[in-house]
């Protein structure tokens, strides 16, 4: 086994246990994430409060756990928007060909020209002022899933137009196999590696949009907790040097990020 | 050069028709955003009722979808891209203060991230030592994982400028894929065979390599502009500099919904602009 096989092993397992965490939160911490304890604000860590509190008293391990079952079930949902967009356009611009195909790549490569962040932050603007924290985590992650697909739909498009192009399709056609038959049987399996390492990449790069949103106070309202507005506590600089631990979200933000990185198999690699 | 005439047609023609398209598309979202044609300062007590009706009159105004759009085609004909709701200035002016400090950023930024991708993509696959390209991964892999507003409370931190923090958010993406691009070239039979013939460095680079790689180098230039006008609201409004992307940060903050909407029109047309010159420029060098 080399070097990258068992890094891949371990970003795996990591990445296991992150999510585990998140989703089993309420399991592993008695708090909610609401609940303030305003007589220790800022708290340091101890057997009450292993990561600390807030500055308004909040326990920060809750809001770390609930945090990370919001970001670690929204990213891939939204990832999975975007690749399902990328992967019916693409299929069908690399299948169909002709204007399809021309209409559906201009398309991806105008949405690819554009600055997403600012295209994000005018469109979380339309939502009311007083929208309901969860409306705006749906709306956040939802905007992201449905304006993160260009890239994916050109790596999709590619593959589907080299599948047009295969000798077995030819011959499944050639054969009489009925449409629905050569898109279930042929096309969607041969699709599908390419889709997945597309919804793969996609997680970690909305898991990093959403933070940054939600610091900028555009993405996931409080006090539901997001990997984001957890690091928002970040800005006070004083604070963090006071309570060095609350790095402790940016430490798991870009250590599940880079695990996402190492546990996607290399070309040639097996799955 | 008469090739090039039809060329740049096209391309100013779909400008003209994003211009178009964008902006009917940005107004019909004003139009039907939740809030359109309230007034707060209907709920001012020290108003009086006539008053108020002459403030709900002026939004009556243009409130038939008709109408609406004809008033917006009208303004925008006359380059006015209408008023800021909450500075209450013309948006036009506002860019005219803002967009020259974001460009020089923006610029200065891509051409800082660009020259350490360069130099760092190359010295990795010319010196072909591990330690160069282990560098350069870590480097591009520790910055990719970052989200764009915690580098840009690091600059902040450290008292960088704006064009630092925008530089390595591009960095990373395009040094990766710089890489990737060349070491694929370096792989081609016709690159390996010249090596094999001791064709000197600087020459296969430039005779066989950097014209494999033009293209889609081309492409990815188009976007790093895009990437770092996006780049540019977290590190203006964390970092305090008074840009356009600052400027689209308090205006979502504050739902100007005609300001945002018109910002990020302005900057696609810029971003689409600088991919089709890129584009244009590969095209006359092959």
């Amino acid at each position: 086994m080399n070097a990258k096989a068992i890094l891949r092993i371990v970003s795996c397992g990591i990445l296991c246990a992150v999510f585990a965490a998140g989703l089993f939160a309420g399991s592993l911490t008695r708090y909610s994430y609401a609940l303030q304890f305003r007589e220790v604000p800022n708290a340091a860590p101890s057997a009450l409060h292993p990561f600390g509190t807030d500055a308004l008293g909040r326990d920060s391990l809750a809001r770390l756990l609930y945090g990370t079952r919001i970001s670690l079930l929204l990213a891939p949902a939204a990832a999975l928007l975007a690749t399902l967009i990328a992967g019916v356009f693409g299929g069908v611009a690399g299948l169909a060909g002709g204007w399809w195909e021309k209409a559906i790549l201009a398309a991806a490569d105008l949405s690819m020209a554009l600055p997403l962040l600012f295209v994000l932050i005018a469109m979380r603007a339309l939502l009311p002022l007083d929208v309901s924290p969860v409306i705006s985590v749906v709306a956040t992650f939802l905007i992201l899933g449905a304006l993160g697909w260009p890239s994916s739909l050109r790596v999709a498009w590619a593959a589907a137009r080299d599948l047009r192009n295969s000798d077995f399709l030819l011959l499944a056609r050639a054969g009489g196999c009925a449409p629905r038959t050569i898109l279930l049987r042929h096309v969607i399996p041969n699709l599908r590696p390419v889709l997945f390492a597309q919804f793969w990449i996609s997680i970690p790069l909305f898991i990093l949009t959403e933070a940054t949103l939600s610091m900028l106070g555009l993405g996931v309202m409080e006090p539901l907790p997001s990997w984001g507005n957890l690091l928002k506590g970040l800005e006070d600089f004083s604070a963090v040097r006071a309570n060095p631990w609350m790095v402790t979200p940016l430490v798991l933000l870009v250590v599940v990020v880079l695990c996402f990185q190492f546990a996607l198999p290399g070309e040639g690699e097996p799955a | 050069m008469s090739s090039w005439l039809p060329r740049i047609a096209r391309r100013l023609m779909l400008l003209a028709v994003l211009s178009l398209a964008g902006g009917l598309l940005g107004a019909t979202l004003v139009r039907f955003a939740p809030g359109y044609g309230m007034d707060e300062r209907e709920l001012d007590p020290r108003l009086s009722e006539a008053s108020r009706d002459a403030i709900r009159n002026e939004h009556r105004l243009h409130s038939g979808l008709l109408s609406y759009y004809g008033a917006w085609m009208m303004r925008a004909v006359h380059g006015d891209l209408g008023r800021s709701e909450w500075l209450d200035r013309p948006i036009s002016g506002l860019l005219a203060e803002r967009f020259p400090l974001t460009l020089r950023s923006v610029l200065l930024g891509v051409l800082t991230a660009w020259s350490a991708a360069v130099l760092l993509a190359l010295a990795s696959l010319c010196a072909r030592g591990w330690m160069v390209d282990l560098a350069g991964t870590l480097t591009s892999g520790f910055l990719i994982a970052l989200p764009a507003a915690v580098v840009a409370l690091a600059a902040m931190y450290l008292r960088a400028p704006v064009f630092v923090a925008i530089a390595a958010v591009t960095f990373p993406k395009v040094f990766r894929y710089l890489r990737n691009l060349l070491v694929h070239a370096y792989e081609q039979p016709y690159v390996l065979a010249a090596r094999a013939r001791g064709i000197g460095q600087a020459r296969l680079l430039l005779r066989h390599v950097f014209r494999l790689v033009g293209q889609p180098v081309a492409a990815l230039f188009g976007v790093s502009i895009s990437m770092a006008f996006g780049a540019a609201i977290p590190m203006e409004a964390l970092c305090d500099s008074p840009g356009i992307g600052q400027l689209a940060w308090l205006a979502a903050l504050n739902r100007d919904l005609p300001l945002i909407m018109n910002l990020t029109l302005v900057v696609t047309l810029i971003t689409v602009a600088a991919n089709s010159v890129a584009d244009l420029l590969h095209q006359e060098a092959q």
